[in-house]
C-alpha cells in the first residue's frame, strides 16, 4: 500500500470517505514524513502539529457520524507564510512580522476550512515575496528536494518543496512574477497562477497587488482543479475578484491549438528546450497542432515587472512602521520618523532594494518615464497575446530559461537573479492564466513546461495538462530524502 | 487673491469610505471603531461604499461640475503615525481626469461666480491627541483610529476671492447647499476643515492650514492679509509657506513643513479598479437628488406665491423651509404660514440655532402652527393675539385652540362689545378724539386703544368702523 | 548614476535606515537596476491604448451598511482609555 504522505489529495479524499483509513493515521504519516525531512528541507516557518492532529480528530468524528465532511476533508495543506491564518503567526519570512498573529483568515483560507482541509503550518518564502530563491527569508533558505545543494525556486520555495517532498499533500502559494510556478518548475511539481482576478486577494500580504494571486500547487492536476474550484470565486472583500465558472476534470479529449513562443525557447539553456521540444512532439501526437509564434514586445516584461512591483511595493510596505503591529522593539524616546527609519532598517537587503526602486520610478520627473512606460507596456502585451490567442488556445514554452541552480550563485548580482523570471513575468503583466507542468530532468534537476492561456481560460489549461501528464510519467518522490 | 481648499466628511454615510466601520465616529472609545480595512492590517484590501459615490457626485452636480463617465483611485504616499497605512486613497487628476467632479462654477449673490477647480473623495486620517495636552517636545502620541477611513469630499477652488466675505458668503451658501443635500451636517464637530491660500499683490501664495471650522475662516483670512500688508509695508518678501491658524491666539504662525519632500509619489490605487459611472448616472441623479436651495427658492415663489424677501429667509434655513412645507401639509395656506414663520416665530428661536437640531426639540410642532394659522384666518383670533398665543404655546406645548379657549381669547365680533370699548376709549381719551375728527390718521391712535382695551381682541375692521361712524356723527358722542 | 546623497534621499522618503554596508553597495547595484530599466524609454508615450484589467460598475459597489468587527485588531501598547501608544512627535 502506498504510504499515506504520498497519496494524492483525491486519494486522501476517497480513502477516508471509504474508510481506507483515518485521518489522524494520514496526517500522523505527515507528521513523520515531516520528521525525517524537515532538517533537510527546511520548508516550514511555523508547523501546527497540534492544530493538525485536533483537526484530523475532529474530521474522523464527523466521517463515523456520516456528516457532511466537505470536498477537501482531511487533506493536508500547507500555507505560504503570506496568507492570513487567525492566530498563526504570519510572518511573510520577514523580522519586520516577526511576532505579527493576524486577526482575521484570508478568504482562501476560509474556504479551505469551509471545506475540511487540514491546515498544516505556514510555509517559507523569500522576504514578501520578493525573490525566486528562498535565499531572502530571513529565516533559512528552502532546500530543493531533488538536489539538497539547489534552490527550489521562489518565492514560494517552501510550497513547492514541500509537496515535493510530501510534506504536505497539497499547498498554496502566491504569484507575482512567477512564484508559484518557479518553484514548481524547479521541485517538478505542478502549479497555476490563475487569471488576475479569479481568486480572492484578501488575507494575501501585498507585494505588488495588481500583478499577484493566491494559486494551488500539487502532485498532479487532479488535484490542482479541486484546489482551484474551493478557492475561486468573486469575493464581496476584494474589489479586484470576479466570478469565474468551475474547472473539471476532463473525461474525453479536447483537441486544441498550441503555439511555442519562439523568445522562450532561443533564451533557454539547452537541456531545457530539448524538453520542451520533446513535449511539444507529445502535444501533436495526442493530436494537439502545434505552431511556433513570436511575441514582440518581449524584451520589455522583465523590465516593467520590476519597474510596476517594485513601485507597488514600495507603497504597500510603507504600513510597516511597528506601531500597530509587527516585531519586538520599543518605542522608547524615539521621535516618530526617526523610530519608523529604525524599524525598517530591519528589511532584508532585497526588500530594501526594491523600495528604494519603487520610490525612485514614482517620484515626480521619473513617473513619465518608467512608471507610465511600464503601464503602456502592460497594455500593449495583453492586445498582443489576446490577438494570439483568438488564432491559438494555448501558448507554450519552458517555465524556466535555466535549470536549477546552487544557492549562492546568483545572490550577488540583483540583475543576474531578475532574469529568471523573465518568462514568467508575462502572465502577470498580461493578467492571463499560466500553470508550470514537471516534463522531465536533466541530471536528476526538474524541468517545467509553462503553459498559458486566454483570461478565465483555466479549462483549456487543465485540458492540455491532464492529457499531457498521461503521457509524460514523471517520477513523482525525489529519492534524495 | 484667495482660494479654498475645504474637506467635508460625508456625515450622510452610515459606514466608512472602505470598510463598513460606523461612519459617525464621535464619543465612542478610542480604537472601538476599527476593523482589518481601516487599520491597515497586513493582507486588508480597501472594499469602496456605493453611497459615498452617489453623494460626492450630488455635490459635483450642485457646484456646476462635470463628472466623468469614468472615476478612479490613486496612492498619495507619505508617513505619519495617524495614517494607518502611511498613504492615503485620494484622486488625482494630473496624469488624466480621475475625480468625481471638475472645472465648476458656483454662484455667490451678487453676479459674482467662483470657478471650482476640482471635487474628489477620499479617506480621513485617524487622530493623535498629546500626552500632557500639547504637540511640545518630549509628548508621545496617543492615536485613535475611529476616524480612519471616513469619507471625505474635498472641494478645491481657483483663487478667485477678493475679500474675507466673500469667502464667508460661499461657505454659508456651501453649507446650505451640503445641507440640502443631505450630504454634510457642518454644524457636526470636525465635520468640516478649511485650508487658505492668500496671496496679496502678486506675491508668494501663503498656505493657512488648519483651521477647523468655517466661523474661523473669516477670522484667519483677516489676520493673514493684515499680516501680508504690514510685511510688504516694510519692504520684505512674503514667503512661499505653510502656515497654521492657532484658534485661541486667533493668530497664524509658521508652520515646521511636515516632509521635507512635497512628493507623495501619486500612482493609481491596484486595489480599486476604475469605476464605470456610465453615461445615464449624471441624468439619473439629478432625477432623484433632493431639491437645492436656488431651486427650492424657485419652486416656493411659483408654488406658493412668495415674496422673494420671504422666500430668502425661509431658504436660508433649511428646517425652516422644512417645518413650513410640513405645515403646509396639514393647512394649505402658504402666505399666512410663512408670515407667521418668518416674523414672530423666527425671532422666538433666534437663540438657539446653533445646535443641529434645534428645531426637533421645540414644543412647537407644524400641527401647532396650522392650527395657528386657521384661527386667525377664521377670524376667530386677531394677529395681536396670535402672536401671544405663539409665545405661550413655545413654553407649553399646548395647542392654540386650548390656550385660546383657557385665557378667553377669541375674537370679539360682538358689535354690542366692541361698541362698549369704543365708548370707553372716547370716555377717557377726548384730546385724542379732538385730533381724530381734524386729523383721520390719529384715528389709529383711538384703534390702538380700542384693541388694547379688549386685550387684542377686537375685531379691527368692526372697531374702525365703529370708531369712524361715531367720529363722523356728533350724536354719538 | 545614483550618488551617495541620492541614495539617502530615497532611504529618507522610504524612512528606512541603511547600514553602512548597504550604503556601499547599493549605489551601483541600484545603478544597474535603473539601467536595466531604461530600456522603457525605446516605448512610445501615447496613452492610446489603456487596457485595464478590469471595470467595476456602480452597481456592484459595496451597499453602505454598518457592520462591526469586535476582533481586537489593535493590542500592543494600549492605554487604559483605549488609545494607541504611539511615539514622540517632536
Amino acid at each position: 500500500m502506498t504510504k499515506l504522505d504520498d497519496l494524492l489529495a483525491y486519494e486522501v479524499v476517497e480513502g477516508l470517505t471509504e474508510g481506507q483509513f483515518t485521518a489522524e493515521e494520514y496526517v500522523i504519516s505527515i507528521l513523520k514524513r515531516i520528521e525525517e525531512v524537515e532538517p533537510k528541507v527546511h520548508s516550514f516557518i511555523t508547523l501546527d502539529t497540534e492544530g493538525a492532529l485536533s483537526s484530523a480528530k475532529i474530521i474522523d468524528k464527523k466521517i463515523r457520524e456520516k456528516e457532511d465532511i466537505g470536498q477537501l476533508a482531511g487533506v493536508t495543506v500547507g500555507i505560504k507564510d503570506n496568507i492570513s491564518t487567525q492566530g498563526i503567526r504570519t510572518t511573510c519570512a520577514s523580522k519586520i512580522l516577526e511576532n505579527y498573529v493576524p486577526t482575521y483568515d484570508a478568504t482562501v483560507i476560509r474556504n479551505l476550512k469551509e471545506n475540511g482541509a487540514i491546515l498544516l503550518g505556514k510555509l517559507n518564502l523569500d522576504e514578501f515575496g520578493m525573490g525566486s530563491t528562498t535565499e531572502y527569508s530571513r529565516y533559512r533558505p528552502t532546500h530543493n528536494p531533488w538536489n539538497l545543494d539547489y534552490v527550489p525556486g521562489g518565492s514560494s520555495g517552501g510550497s513547492g518543496a514541500a509537496v515535493a517532498a510530501g510534506e504536505c499533500t497539497v499547498a498554496l502559494g502566491s504569484d507575482t512574477g512567477g512564484s508559484i510556478r518557479c518553484p514548481s518548475s524547479f521541485c517538478s511539481v505542478v502549479g497555476l497562477k490563475p487569471t488576475y482576478g479569479r481568486v480572492s486577494r484578501s488575507g494575501l500580504i501585498s507585494y505588488a497587488n495588481s500583478l499577484e494571486q493566491i494559486g494551488p500547487i500539487c502532485r498532479s492536476v487532479k488535484d490542482l482543479v479541486m484546489m482551484l474550484n474551493i478557492i475561486s470565486g468573486k469575493d464581496a472583500m476584494d474589489n479586484t475578484s470576479m466570478p469565474s465558472s468551475p474547472i473539471t476534470v476532463p473525461n474525453k479529449l479536447n483537441k486544441l491549438n498550441v503555439a511555442v513562443i519562439k523568445e522562450l525557447i532561443t533564451g533557454s539553456d539547452q537541456e531545457v528546450a530539448k524538453s520542451v521540444f520533446s513535449a511539444s512532439e507529445k502535444f501533436q501526437e495526442i493530436g494537439f497542432s502545434c505552431e511556433e509564434v513570436s511575441i514582440k514586445n518581449l524584451h520589455y516584461a522583465l523590465p516593467s515587472y520590476y519597474t510596476l512591483a517594485s513601485a507597488e511595493a514600495s507603497s504597500n510596505l510603507a504600513r510597516y512602521d511597528n506601531i500597530r503591529y509587527g516585531f519586538d522593539y520599543p518605542i522608547g524616546e524615539y521621535k516618530w520618523d526617526t523610530y519608523f527609519s529604525n524599524v525598517r532598517e530591519n528589511f532584508g537587503e532585497e526588500v530594501k532594494r526594491r523600495i528604494l526602486i519603487g520610490s525612485y520610478v514614482l517620484s515626480s520627473g521619473y513617473y513619465g518615464k518608467y512608471y507610465l512606460k511600464a503601464r503602456r507596456l502592460r497594455s500593449l502585451l495583453r492586445l498582443e497575446l489576446l490577438t494570439l490567442f483568438k488564432k491559438y488556445d494555448l501558448l507554450i514554452g519552458p517555465t524556466m530559461p535555466i535549470l536549477p541552480f546552487k544557492f549562492g550563485e546568483k545572490i550577488d548580482d540583483p540583475i543576474k537573479m531578475y532574469l529568471v523570471d523573465v518568462n514568467t513575468v508575462i502572465a502577470n503583466l498580461a493578467g492571463i492564466p499560466a500553470i508550470s507542468l514537471p516534463i522531465g530532468f536533466s541530471n536528476g534537476l526538474p524541468i517545467g513546461l509553462q503553459i498559458m492561456a486566454a483570461p478565465f481560460e483555466e479549462q483549456k489549461l487543465i485540458d492540455a495538462s491532464y492529457e499531457l501528464e498521461k503521457v509524460i510519467h514523471i517520477q513523482r518522490r525525489p529519492n534524495s530524502i | 487673491m484667495i482660494g479654498l481648499e475645504i474637506h467635508a466628511q460625508i456625515t450622510a454615510l452610515n459606514s466608512k469610505l472602505f470598510c463598513s466601520c460606523r461612519g459617525n465616529y464621535r464619543d465612542l472609545r478610542p480604537n472601538s471603531n476599527i476593523c482589518e480595512i481601516c487599520c491597515g492590517l497586513p493582507g486588508s484590501l480597501p472594499i469602496i461604499n456605493q453611497k459615498a459615490i452617489e453623494y460626492s457626485t450630488m455635490t459635483s452636480i450642485a457646484l456646476g461640475c462635470k463628472v466623468p463617465d469614468k472615476i478612479m483611485f490613486y496612492r498619495k504616499n507619505y508617513f505619519y503615525p495617524d495614517l494607518p497605512k502611511n498613504f492615503q486613497i485620494t484622486q488625482y487628476n494630473v496624469y488624466g481626469i480621475s475625480s468625481i467632479g471638475i472645472d465648476g462654477k458656483y454662484e455667490l449673490d451678487e453676479a459674482k461666480q467662483i470657478r471650482i477647480s476640482r471635487i474628489q473623495l477620499e479617506e480621513d486620517p485617524g487622530r493623535i491627541v498629546y500626552s500632557e495636552g500639547g504637540m511640545n517636545v518630549g509628548n508621545t502620541a496617543l492615536i485613535d483610529y475611529n476616524r480612519a477611513g471616513v469619507a471625505l469630499i474635498e472641494i478645491v477652488t481657483e483663487p478667485d476671492f477678493t475679500s474675507p466675505k466673500e469667502v464667508r458668503q460661499f461657505l454659508n451658501k456651501l453649507s446650505l447647499t451640503l445641507e440640502h443635500l443631505g450630504v454634510c451636517d457642518t454644524l457636526l464637530e470636525g465635520s468640516v476643515r478649511c485650508d487658505v491660500n492668500v496671496s496679496m499683490n502678486g506675491g508668494n501664495k501663503v498656505e493657512i492650514k488648519n483651521i477647523n471650522s468655517f466661523k474661523e475662516v473669516e477670522k484667519a483670512i483677516n489676520y493673514e492679509i493684515t499680516r501680508q500688508s504690514s510685511v510688504y509695508n516694510r519692504n520684505l518678501n512674503i514667503e512661499l509657506e505653510t502656515r497654521h491658524w492657532d484658534d485661541k491666539k486667533k493668530i497664524t504662525f509658521k508652520a515646521r513643513s511636515k516632509e521635507e519632500e512635497h512628493d507623495y509619489r501619486y500612482f493609481p490605487e491596484p486595489d480599486i479598479p476604475v469605476i464605470v459611472l456610465g453615461s445615464d448616472f449624471v441624468a439619473n441623479l439629478k432625477q432623484r437628488m433632493p431639491e437645492l436651495p436656488n431651486q427650492r427658492f424657485e419652486r416656493f415663489i411659483l408654488k406658493y406665491k412668495l415674496s422673494e424677501h420671504t422666500s430668502n429667509i425661509l431658504i436660508n434655513d433649511k428646517k425652516l423651509a422644512d417645518f413650513f412645507e410640513s405645515t403646509l401639509k396639514l393647512h394649505f395656506s402658504p402666505t399666512e404660514i410663512a408670515n407667521i414663520l418668518v416674523t414672530d416665530f423666527k425671532s422666538l428661536i433666534e437663540d438657539d440655532t446653533e445646535s443641529t437640531d434645534y428645531l426637533k426639540n421645540l414644543k412647537v410642532k407644524p400641527e401647532h402652527i396650522a392650527e395657528l394659522a386657521k384661527l386667525i384666518e377664521g377670524n376667530k383670533i386677531s394677529r395681536i393675539t396670535a402672536k401671544d398665543i405663539l409665545v405661550k404655546i413655545f413654553e407649553s406645548g399646548k395647542l392654540p385652540s386650548e390656550v385660546v379657549n383657557s385665557s378667553n381669547s377669541y375674537k370679539i365680533a360682538d358689535e354690542k362689545t366692541i361698541m362698549d370699548a369704543v365708548q370707553s376709549v372716547f370716555d377717557t381719551e377726548k384730546s385724542a378724539v379732538e385730533d381724530a375728527k381734524k386729523n383721520r390718521e390719529a384715528i389709529n391712535f383711538l384703534l390702538g386703544k380700542v384693541m388694547k382695551f379688549t386685550n387684542g381682541r377686537a375685531d379691527p375692521k368692526i372697531a374702525m368702523r365703529l370708531i369712524n361712524s361715531k367720529l363722523s356723527d356728533p350724536e354719538k358722542q | 548614476m545614483i550618488s551617495k546623497e541620492d541614495l539617502e534621499h530615497l532611504a529618507l522618503i522610504s524612512r528606512i535606515n541603511l547600514t553602512e554596508n548597504e550604503l556601499e553597495k547599493f549605489p551601483k547595484q541600484l545603478d544597474k537596476t535603473i539601467e536595466y530599466i531604461d530600456i522603457l524609454e525605446e516605448l512610445a508615450s501615447d496613452d492610446s491604448i489603456n487596457l485595464d484589467l478590469q471595470e467595476l460598475r456602480f452597481e456592484e459597489l459595496r451597499i453602505d451598511e454598518i457592520s462591526l468587527s469586535d476582533d481586537k485588531q489593535l493590542n500592543k501598547n494600549i492605554t487604559d482609555d483605549g488609545f494607541l501608544r504611539g511615539p514622540k512627535m517632536k
